[in-house]
């Protein structure tokens, strides 16, 4: 019984160590472990220049501009973070998840002008999982604009899709 | 034939390896099962045999 | 401190765990296999396809289970580690042995799949991450644990280095969990949490839960019959080495 109880309390301490030097490593790495940048930390440390880091961010509603050179797609459009945000370009064919509003990736170069370059460019998406026809319907109905930030809780989808009860439950929750 | 979606390929395969793996996970620790527990009885009826013997 | 003991070591006993694998392993096997069609079915033909990812969101209904098997696996062989560790748990070794490569399967595929979504939504088969690169850690993780349990002549050395590898490898699995929420990652963060609402419609979150469920019973009733193997197989070994030394000792006398 006693061995026992003194293995049991060194696994214990050994366990301790271990999780805390792996939490201590982590913290001091910490900056190094992001994937990405947001636009106001580069442009609050700019790197050097030519130096390849990655931007992340949300593409801005109705920055995109797109054009064909010579037969290669080129695109041009701002990442922001809600403090600043950064002009990208980029050569190529965008992820099929790319869109305005959507969250994106940029691997590349900050250019003198304040621009970004970039090399490759990878959609995010969110945690959100949703049906196409509620997404349809909350379109539709101008309830939620993919341009414009977050989709709505998915415990209020039913009600805000559902034709008639909706504008009972709104009239009961004002109501109320 | 209907329209298949696109990136139906990549849905197939994730689908085909993990049932594959699990089925072929599952049936190999089935066979296993069976062949040491025939083993074993084979074993224990050798040595009882020999036990009666001595 | 007398309950402890008491119930670990009712199980303890290999008889008794191959009396409670009998009675277990039919309804395991039947659950599996019935929860396992559903989901698959729900969530290959019935489940509504996403608003932006379209079909390729049925990718989830393998990947979140394999991730969920890889980290629960992985946990079982640390819970065996202080088994063996502490209380010399005889099954605990075995148990181990078993755990290993399903868990390693299930990491790798949770990998596969997890690539196979990558490249069609994200646009890249492979990013370094911080979730990418711990779920990987842990898959070298179950191989470095593969290869221990296995290293040495003696078996007790090899489980006792393996099970002290396993508890210290089990630090990856709070970074997994939270490493999309400490560090900015390409991973999307867990839509499924025990604090708050799950964020995907009820219509694609049942197919999840079911082939969750299903792989859980399946991976379960795998390990109980691997286990159950070992048990017959050291037998015998047992058996054959006893017969063998019956054979010197009457040779010597």
């Amino acid at each position: 019984m006693k061995r026992k109880t003194r293995r049991l309390w060194m696994v214990i301490a050994c366990v301790a160590c271990i999780g805390s030097a792996a939490g201590l490593t982590l913290r001091a790495f910490s900056s190094n472990i992001v994937f990405f940048m947001a636009p106001s930390q580069l442009k609050a440390h700019p790197p050097a220049a030519d130096r390849t880091v990655r931007l992340g961010g949300m593409v801005v509603a109705g920055s995109l501009h797109r054009e064909t050179h010579n037969g290669e797609p080129v695109n041009a459009f701002q990442i922001t973070d809600g403090q600043a945000a950064i002009e990208v370009h980029f050569t190529g064919i965008l992820p099929d998840l790319f869109r305005e509003g959507q969250s994106v990736v940029a691997l590349g170069s900050l250019q003198r002008d304040g621009d970004f370059t970039a090399s490759e460019v990878l959609a995010k998406h969110d945690e959100t999982y949703m049906p196409k026809e509620v997404a349809d319907e909350l379109k539709r109905t101008g309830k939620w604009d993919p341009r414009f930030g977050k989709a709505p809780d998915a415990s209020s989808w039913d009600t805000m899709t559902a034709k008639k009860p909706a504008s009972d439950t709104q009239s009961l929750k004002t109501g109320g | 034939m209907t329209n298949l979606p696109a990136h139906w390929q990549y849905i197939a395969a994730s689908y085909a390896l993990t049932l594959g793996c699990s089925a072929f996970l599952a049936i190999s620790a089935m066979l296993r099962l069976r062949r040491s527990k025939a083993r074993l009885a084979a074993v224990e009826g050798h040595s009882r045999r020999r036990g009666t013997a001595a | 401190m007398r309950a402890t003991p008491n119930l670990l070591h009712r199980y303890a006993n290999p008889g008794q765990f191959l009396r409670l694998s009998r009675v277990l392993l039919p309804w395991l096997t039947a659950g599996a296999l019935l929860f396992l069609g559903a989901g698959v079915a729900w969530g290959l033909f019935f489940a509504p396809a996403d608003w932006q990812q379209g079909e390729t969101v049925r990718i989830m209904y393998v990947h979140v289970p394999m991730a969920w098997l890889a980290s629960s696996c992985y946990l079982g062989l640390a819970v065996c580690s202080v088994l063996s560790l502490v209380w010399r748990h005889p099954l605990a070794d075995l148990a181990a042995i078993e755990i290993g490569p399903v868990g390693a399967c299930a990491a790798a595929l949770c990998l596969v799949t997890g690539s196979l979504w990558g490249e069609p939504m994200w646009g890249t088969w492979w990013v370094w991450d911080a979730r990418l690169t711990s779920v990987l850690v842990l898959f070298f993780l179950y191989l470095g644990h593969i290869a221990l349990i296995r290293a040495f002549d003696e078996p007790a050395r090899g489980q006792k280095a393996a099970a002290v590898l396993a508890l210290a490898g089990a630090v990856d699995l709070p970074i997994i969990k939270f490493s999309v929420q400490w560090w900015n990652t390409l991973h999307q963060p867990d839509s499924i949490t025990l604090t708050g609402a799950p964020t995907m419609s009820l219509t694609m979150l049942w197919p999840l839960l079911l082939t969750t469920l299903g792989f859980t019973l399946g991976v379960a009733a795998v390990i109980f019959t691997r286990l159950s193997a070992a048990i017959h197989e050291s037998r015998t070994r047992q058996l054959l080495a006893r017969s063998r030394l019956d054979r010197t000792d009457t040779h010597a006398a």
